[in-house]
């Protein structure tokens, strides 16, 4: 009995959060239903996602922990960052994003924008100091210039990635960045609808 | 003889000068309770220019270090501004800081959009234990440092667990981007503010400290949640607000950090300009609509 309480606690206690924070915000769309095009898209990029990165930890170097000194920190990041451009110099964009799942995206990406919270989109994109520049794979961000933030309901709508991979927008363009070696993995042209 | 004058006169300068320095001081207008068993501590944001402002500001803070000695600094982003190179950390932070460094004071920072989210985390002077957000405990106040430039789905469900379960009789978030924000620069993050505000509603979040806006701002509690925007400390923009009745208070001539005392049911503030001038002040009770504070500086 006591082992089922807990169970029931445990499922309860996780289940709780995902219920609350659903409705609290209510603010993502329905995920694509099982068995579908649109699923099996996701389960697709998620895949090719996951690859790059257990590539990059397993055979280039994991994030180090942290340091008091700075010069280790960005020496680690560095060497990384080098190692992924040499093993990964013939990738092209398009090799996470495919064609069929860029499309996807974008179609998320603008049923997002035109839905109930795309004016409030629209607007946090325009206050968090919009970049733009010329993208090309195993080109590191550029650290003087800022990451424009994204706008969360925008996050809540694409697929989840695994921790050391990150979305950002650069223009219209949605970059896939390797967040440990600082480094643009692939980007999806034109992601974002024009200015309306 | 001459020589006897003229040390006469290196004296009475030397003493003049002295005298001055002590004066000023002493003269520190501190506006604080500085009550036993209080948390104590100071706010800045964008401060990272590695400019002359920046180390004025740092100054005034040693100063007031000095006289009421606050234990911790909480940083709203913008922490090192342009490159990330060892000697950007040293001038843009651990060089301004030293003092404060050097007396023990616990810097815990979050991250802005000039902010590097992978390298800054692990600079362990900026206490993050590695992550983007986190959260920490002040005897009976508890700090959440959130991570506005990318709120993904993986740190609102990792918020609404921590203040669900927070018994804290304070709770603080820090972040970058301000939900509400008369300034006009960047103005409030709208999107921001759909995702945060039902937890902070919901949890009973007491403050709001938010960067991002180069100006000072005390905005008039919403929900009654208090929201400041602190986001001069480096970086400055004068003229910057629209005329609104949501400000309390505002101050946008000089850069500025903030001084913070929490005691049982009471936070105290004061805003401090690199000059020493005090811009605001005042008394805000838990959990009260009603603001108790100095009369606004705008």
């Amino acid at each position: 009995m006591p082992a089922r309480r807990s169970k029931i606690i445990t499922r309860w206690y996780f289940t709780c959060p995902a219920l609350l924070l659903g409705a609290l915000t209510g603010l993502t769309q329905a995920p694509p239903a099982p068995g579908s095009n649109e699923a099996k898209l996701v389960a697709d990029f998620k895949q090719r996602a996951q690859q790059y990165l257990d590539w990059r930890e397993n055979t280039v170097g994991k994030t180090p922990p942290p340091a008091n000194s700075p010069e280790k920190i960005v020496a680690v990041r560095h060497e990384l960052a080098n190692k992924v451009r040499a093993s990964r110099a013939g990738a092209k964009q398009g090799e996470i994003f495919t064609h069929e799942i860029a499309d996807y995206f974008r179609h998320q990406i603008a049923a997002t924008m035109n839905g109930r919270y795309g004016k409030q989109i629209r607007s946090s994109l325009l206050h968090s100091e919009p970049t733009e520049m010329n993208l090309r794979i195993n080109q590191s961000y550029p650290e003087n210039v800022p990451l424009q933030s994204t706008p969360p309901t925008l996050l809540l709508n694409l697929p989840e990635l695994p921790k050391g991979l990150e979305y950002r927008i650069l223009g219209r363009e949605l970059v896939l960045r390797d967040s440990d070696a600082n480094i643009i993995v692939d980007y999806i042209p034109n992601a974002l609808p024009g200015a309306k | 003889m001459i020589v006897r004058r003229r040390s006469f006169w290196l004296v009475i300068c030397a003493f003049i000068i002295y005298a001055a320095l002590t004066n000023a001081q002493s003269k520190l207008d501190v506006r604080l309770p500085l009550k036993d068993k209080s948390v104590r501590f100071a706010v800045i944001g964008d401060s990272g220019t590695g400019e002359r402002d920046q180390y004025q500001t740092a100054k005034e803070m040693e100063a007031y270090h000095n006289a009421i000695n606050f234990d911790f600094v909480i940083m709203l982003g913008d922490n090192i501004y342009g490159g990330h190179e060892p000697r950007d950390f040293a001038r843009k932070f651990e060089v301004p800081y030293q003092p404060l460094l050097d007396a023990d004071v616990k810097f815990y920072a979050s991250l802005g959009n000039h902010d590097d989210p992978k390298l800054e985390p692990l600079y362990k002077p900026f206490n993050m234990n590695g992550e983007r957000y986190y959260t920490f405990k002040k005897d009976f106040v508890q700090f959440f440092a959130l991570d506005s430039n990318y709120m993904d789905a993986q740190q609102l469900t990792w918020l609404e667990q921590n203040l669900r379960l927070s018994k804290a009789q304070w709770k603080i978030c820090f972040f970058h981007h301000p939900l509400y924000n008369e300034g006009k620069m960047h103005g409030p993050d709208l999107d921001l503010r759909n995702q945060l505000l039902p937890l902070l509603k919901t949890y009973g979040v007491n403050v709001v400290f938010s960067g991002h806006e180069h100006a000072y701002e005390r905005l008039k509690p919403v929900d009654n949640i208090y929201y400041f925007v602190q986001g001069d400390s480096g970086k400055l923009e004068r003229h910057d607000f629209h005329q609104s009745n949501e400000l309390a208070a505002s101050f946008d001539r000089a850069r500025t950090f903030m001084l913070v005392e929490i005691t049982g049911d009471t936070l105290y503030f004061q805003t401090i300009s690199e000059n020493g001038e005090t811009v605001d002040s005042g008394a805000l009770p838990r959990a009260a609509a009603a603001v108790k504070a100095a009369p606004s500086a705008q």
